[in-house]
């Protein structure tokens, strides 16, 4: 599938690094939740999230020598010589403009970063009606599509973990093959789930690996055909206890007092892991209270359905009047986070409206918030996410979506994880 | 499939002829291929490039690009060896049964075996019927460690309670006979300053060439100048306050004599000169690389007793200069992005650019460390930001392991780019240390359990 030429800026810079920009892109985006991607040889490939066509990367190559081995094949030759040619400081020019031409491995060298980034951002909300991705059931298929791209890596780079995703996620292996066999031959998931199977199998048998799992999906794949179980629902092999949100309130926090303020905080993304905080928009609130002479901040947060019941310490940062942070410790409360804290009461005087601003951030993760101006764009980015995941989402309903090709060159093409998830939101 | 046309009589890359010779092969080649068709990158580099295009040998061939006559020469090396190609795929086949009957599952088969498949191929063509006993005996003699060159073997030695009053009275002698300690300021700073020379040449695009300083300070012992300068913790080498001159080499204020030992675990190895004898040879005989190379057990606890008292715990001087360079750009390192240190090199400019590559990898996979220090301290993440704000400790700690290992293999540095990749191999490895490190940290975090144990595993003897 050789696309179209694409015009690409190749350039030098001051470190010796190589630059390849595609012509025309907007400036990089700097959002953490809005860039995905992926360590090759000798380079970091970059895509811009909310738009999931295959596109060209950017690339900034810190070893041209060891990129030239997949160069010529997500570029195409001419970007590839001139990749070449900067990189030589003595009699090479500092930048040019060529003709790109993406391959098969362009679409999976996207889909691989995508699947990275759905890893780690996935919004998923109760509120938002957007549904976890199983972690296991996602890793496996990154694993195949690091497989399936081996010819980016050379096993010295951050991304070349097909071996340790395997090892890592063995324990859906099995729920995986009997989703498979479970489903009717010729069915488009049957054979997206059946190549996975197989370039599983082959990433394992190339790497040495071997345990029960893996002996039992090598007999599964060579026992012809994917009829050989009931038909079986994802949402039923994948089931985790306690997932189902008890939407009772947690404990009253706030008894009693006299209401002086209430609102919603920031829920930045960035400042905290996955699998903690629910992603919607509106889910850190809090609560200012004059009780007596005494005023207090109580803070309540969505927690993730998957969020760990102990040993987190996520805390709420909060600002009153662009004053100095004062952190509440947050503790897990079935399906919030809760915490409250006395503020002096000079804080809250004097201003009839106090300007109280409360994010929820994890200690020792926190890159600090992002500068104030920016929180307008911040906030749209995280809608443009949410509205991509939507949009994926219905994609993957839809058992005709079939797509030409493999679907593991097509960034656009559900993850299993998805398909499982969009089968399973009657819980939402 | 990549179409690319391209007028002829240009110059071609070389991975996409060598792409397209394998393709020509047709099929037969599919368990040295990946799923697209293309050769593994390993059977490339492993096979293709070292026992086929033998780049050492046909120097027309050892680039990146090929004009259309080496490139034609290229392809017709690969297309001859289609047939060897094939029977080495059948070998490979069989050694991966045979492994997996045997219950084998340490390292990868094909670091192990492609090499070996290759020979057999040439050896005995195609596999024939008794193959499968000849697969067999190659899977068991690639497993053995060749010569009993084990931690096993070297616990043996040490339990001796005789032969361990004796290295024992080898090692306080010999630490007694040390070249003295130096607390000559003004020698030793004039150290950094030859190593900013040599590593102002490195790194930098293009060839290292004309490196005088390098040679130089080989010539000169500034490696075991340094090395009698920790003895007596001589300040300012590195020309900040606030480093200490051993940059963590030792966890005290100079290094102790080393003792003899008898147990060691990865998990908890002190700081490299801290070591004892055993934990020095244990991290040897461990690492599973060029343990071929090594001397027999005996061999190697008799020279490592002289070489724990030499200058930095290594014998050879360009391996102690080595040292000197690497300090000088762990001094240097910045991976936070601060630009607070003084006097980058070239050589830093790599590093630390690639450092904060690497950072805003770690952002955009949502596993960032907060470099401040948190207000309420403690905790998993608050350790590894602790260290990004130490980056040297870690740096040196690899870089010392590195450079005994190849001490102890009698592979010194000839030049400064030999130097310099193993000072940017070791800057690499510390950065994926460190990302490896957060990912097992925010796995604790989110399951509230202990930490997986993952493809690094502890290791104890």
């Amino acid at each position: 599938m050789a696309g179209a030429g694409v015009e690409v800026r190749v350039a030098r810079g001051g470190d010796g690094t190589v630059r390849v920009v595609p012509v025309g892109e907007p400036a990089p985006v700097e959002r953490d939740f809005t860039r995905a991607v992926l360590e090759v040889a000798g380079a970091v490939l970059t895509w811009p999230v909310p738009d999931d066509s295959v596109g060209l990367p950017s690339a900034e190559i810190d070893d041209p020598g060891r990129a030239q081995q997949w160069l010529w094949v997500v570029y195409g030759e001419g970007v590839a010589a001139a990749v070449h040619d900067c990189a030589d400081t003595d009699t090479g020019p500092t930048g040019v403009r060529v003709t790109a031409h993406p391959t098969a491995l362009t679409g999976g060298s996207a889909r691989l970063a995508l699947g990275h980034w759905a890893a780690r951002w996935w919004p998923a909300s109760y509120p938002d009606g957007i549904p976890t991705l199983e972690p296991a059931l996602l890793g496996l298929e990154l694993a195949a599509l690091t497989h399936h791209c081996q010819q980016l890596f050379d096993g010295d780079e951050g991304d070349d973990r097909a071996s340790e995703l395997i090892v890592e996620h063995q324990e859906a292996l099995d729920p995986l093959i009997r989703w498979w066999r479970g489903e009717a031959q010729q069915t488009h998931t049957a054979r997206h789930l059946e190549s996975v199977l197989r370039l599983i199998d082959d990433a394992a048998d190339t790497a040495g690996l071997d345990g029960p799992a893996l002996r039992e999906l090598r007999t599964s794949l060579y026992r012809q055909g994917p009829t050989g179980g009931p038909p079986t629902a994802p949402a039923t092999l994948f089931t985790h206890p306690d997932r189902a949100y008890a939407l009772a309130a947690g404990e009253q926090l706030g008894a009693g007092g006299r209401l002086i303020a209430r609102g919603h905080g920031t829920n930045d993304w960035r400042r905290y892991p996955p699998g903690f905080v629910d992603a919607a928009e509106d889910a850190v609130a809090w609560t200012a209270r004059a009780l007596g002479a005494r005023r207090r901040i109580e803070v309540e947060v969505v927690a993730h359905s998957t969020a760990p019941l102990a040993g987190a310490q996520l805390v709420a940062e909060v600002h009153v009047n662009g004053g100095d942070p004062h952190r509440v410790p947050l503790t897990r409360q079935n399906d919030l986070w809760t915490g409250r804290r006395e503020l002096a009461p000079e804080l809250l005087a004097g201003v009839p409206t106090p300007h109280i601003e409360v994010g929820v951030l994890l200690p020792g993760f926190d890159p600090a918030p992002g500068t104030p101006e920016d929180a307008a764009g911040t906030r749209a980015a995280r809608e443009a996410v949410r509205a991509l995941v939507r949009r994926r989402l219905t994609t993957a309903a839809t058992e005709h979506s079939a797509h030409d090709g493999s679907p593991h060159d097509t960034p656009s093409a559900p993850f299993l994880a998805e398909t499982a998830a969009a089968v399973t939101d009657e819980d939402y | 499939m990549p179409s690319i046309s391209q007028p002829t009589g240009e110059r071609r890359p070389r991975a996409l002829v060598i792409d397209r010779a394998w393709r020509g092969l047709g099929p037969g080649l599919e368990p040295l291929s990946g799923p697209g068709g293309a050769p593994l990158t390993r059977t490339v580099k492993l096979i293709v490039l070292p026992l086929i295009v033998r780049p050492a040998l046909r120097p027309e061939l050892a680039a990146d690009f090929l004009e259309p006559a080496q490139a034609a020469r290229l392809d017709g090396l690969v297309r001859d060896s289609g047939a060897r190609l094939t029977a080495t795929a059948q070998w490979f086949t069989l050694l991966k049964k045979a492994r997996r009957a045997l219950g084998i599952v340490a390292g990868n088969p094909q670091d192990l075996y492609f090499q070996r498949c290759f020979e057999l191929a040439t050896e005995h063509g195609a596999p024939a019927a008794d193959a499968d006993v000849t697969a067999r005996d190659v899977v068991e003699e690639v497993a053995d460690t060749p010569g009993g060159r084990t931690v096993d073997a070297l616990k043996n030695h040490l339990a001796d309670a005789a032969r361990r009053l004796r290295l024992d009275g080898d090692l306080a002698t010999g630490w007694a006979h040390r070249p003295p300690a130096t607390s000559d300021a003004a020698s030793t700073a004039t150290l950094a300053a030859h190593a900013a020379e040599a590593l102002d040449a490195c790194g930098a695009p293009g060839p290292a060439d004309g490196a005088p300083s390098y040679t130089a300070m080989v010539e000169a012992g500034h490696g075991a100048l340094f090395g009698r300068a920790l003895w007596a913790d001589t300040p300012g080498v590195w020309g900040r306050d606030d480093l200490p001159t051993h940059l963590g080499l030792t966890g005290r204020r100079t290094p102790p004599r080393p003792e003899v030992g008898r147990g060691a675990s990865t998990a908890t190895l002190p700081a490299p000169l801290d070591r004892t004898l055993f934990e020095r040879l244990f991290v040897v005989l461990q690492s599973s690389a060029h343990r071929d190379e090594l001397p027999t057990v005996p061999e190697l606890v008799a020279r490592e007793t002289g070489r724990s008292c030499a200058p930095l715990g290594l014998y050879d001087e360009s391996l102690r200069v080595a040292v000197v360079l690497g300090g000088r750009l762990a001094a240097g390192l910045d991976p936070l992005g601060t630009g607070g240190t003084t006097g980058r090199t070239a050589a830093h400019r790599v590093v630390n650019s690639r450092w904060q590559r690497e950072a805003s990898v770690l952002r955009a996979r949502r596993m960032t460390v907060s470099p401040h220090p948190d207000p309420d301290g403690g905790g998993v993440l608050d350790a590894l930001a602790q260290d990004l704000r130490t980056p040297w400790a870690a740096y040196m700690r690899r870089l010392w392991v590195r450079l005994h290992g190849r001490d102890v293999r009698d592979a010194p540095l000839p030049d400064l780019a030999s130097a310099w990749t193993v000072l940017d191999g070791v800057a690499r490895s510390v950065m994926m240390d460190h990302r490896a490190r957060v990912r097992s940290a925010l796995r604790t975090l989110s399951t509230g359990t202990a930490p997986a144990v993952g493809a690094a595993g502890t290791r104890s003897a």
